[in-house]
């Protein structure tokens, strides 16, 4: 059976082909592992959430970061000096005021006698 | 005596993949320097054109790069993934290619050295080659690489292009006859001659 001229052209040419292995330069493989961050260590470096971010998160973000501010303020400016109606109020709940003291009122502020004695 | 058995066994290709994903940085060194040879090697075979060739590897493993986190162990390999996303950027480039003449791609001038004229002929036959793949259909250009510029059988090339065994053998025989027919008229030009 004749073969044909151009497959042996064609086949010859698929020889010289095959043979061509280039060597990838240190430059195309810096330029390959150049941007390799791995997925891993990219959501830790770029995307990870803070700790602020993750606490934000929890909470329900901004908005609900601004409402508790407002709140604590507030809570906080009643404490120090609360409105009288607030005072009512709690006087209303708590019955009179009760003033508990870590120590006894004739205790160790009680340096007088000492210092006479 | 017995040789001791070779202890240090290979990595597998998809543990490496998933090491990287798990932010193993050396994973990646690793696969690079594994396939980017024989990437390299395809994209060259096909586009006879070395920043052309580079560019083309250079895309591909940026996409396995990318494709990490996502990459299902046991499901595809890695060599067949790396083979089948050359070929496509390939004829990519190849479409575009067409209607104009790679006329830069001989890649080394012709100087005094002994091999230097050969070494230009040879370059132009596999710029030829590669002007005649871009004027095949895309899926014959395919085949016809994957089988003739690299070698590989049948049952592997119906893996890389999914499809089965009988349309590769098909594809095959078309685009060969096709590439044979397109290259008929520049036989002298590549310094072949009819006895």
């Amino acid at each position: 059976m004749m073969t044909d001229p151009n497959d042996d052209m064609l086949d010859d040419i698929f020889a010289q082909a095959r043979a061509v292995t280039p060597d990838p330069s240190a430059d195309l493989m810096a330029r390959i592992l150049a941007d390799v961050v791995s997925p891993a260590s990219e959501a830790t470096l770029v995307a990870g959430p803070g700790l602020w971010a993750r606490l934000s998160g929890m909470l329900g973000g901004w908005p609900a970061l601004g409402s508790l501010l407002a709140a604590t303020v507030a809570g906080i400016w009643i404490g120090v000096a609360p409105p009288a109606t607030v005072e009512d109020f709690a006087a209303s709940l708590l019955g009179d005021a009760v003033t508990v003291s870590l120590f006894a009122q004739d205790g160790i502020f009680d340096l007088g006698d000492l210092a006479d004695g | 005596m017995k040789a001791a058995p070779d202890l240090i066994v290979p990595v597998p290709d998809d543990a490496l993949l998933i090491a990287f994903a798990n932010g193993d940085a050396a994973a990646a060194r690793d696969l690079a320097t594994r396939y980017l040879p024989r990437v390299l090697a395809q994209a060259m075979r096909m586009l006879a054109d070395l920043a052309e060739a580079e560019d083309v590897a250079q895309d591909a493993m940026i996409r396995l790069w990318k494709i990490a986190p996502d990459w299902r162990q046991g499901e595809a390999q890695v060599s067949t993934w790396l083979y089948r996303v050359v070929a496509n950027l390939c004829t990519d480039r190849l479409r575009k290619r067409r209607g104009t003449i790679a006329i830069d791609a001989v890649t080394e001038p012709a100087d005094g050295r002994p091999g230097a004229v050969a070494h230009m002929q040879t370059n132009a036959r596999l710029v030829a080659l590669a002007d005649a793949l871009a004027q095949l259909p895309e899926r014959q250009a395919q085949a016809v690489a994957l089988r003739h510029l690299e070698g590989l059988a049948n049952p592997e090339i119906a893996q890389i292009m999914d499809i089965s065994v009988r349309s590769v053998e098909s594809l095959t025989a078309r685009g060969k006859r096709a590439l044979a027919h397109i290259m008929a008229g520049r036989k002298a030009e590549l310094g072949y001659y009819d006895d």
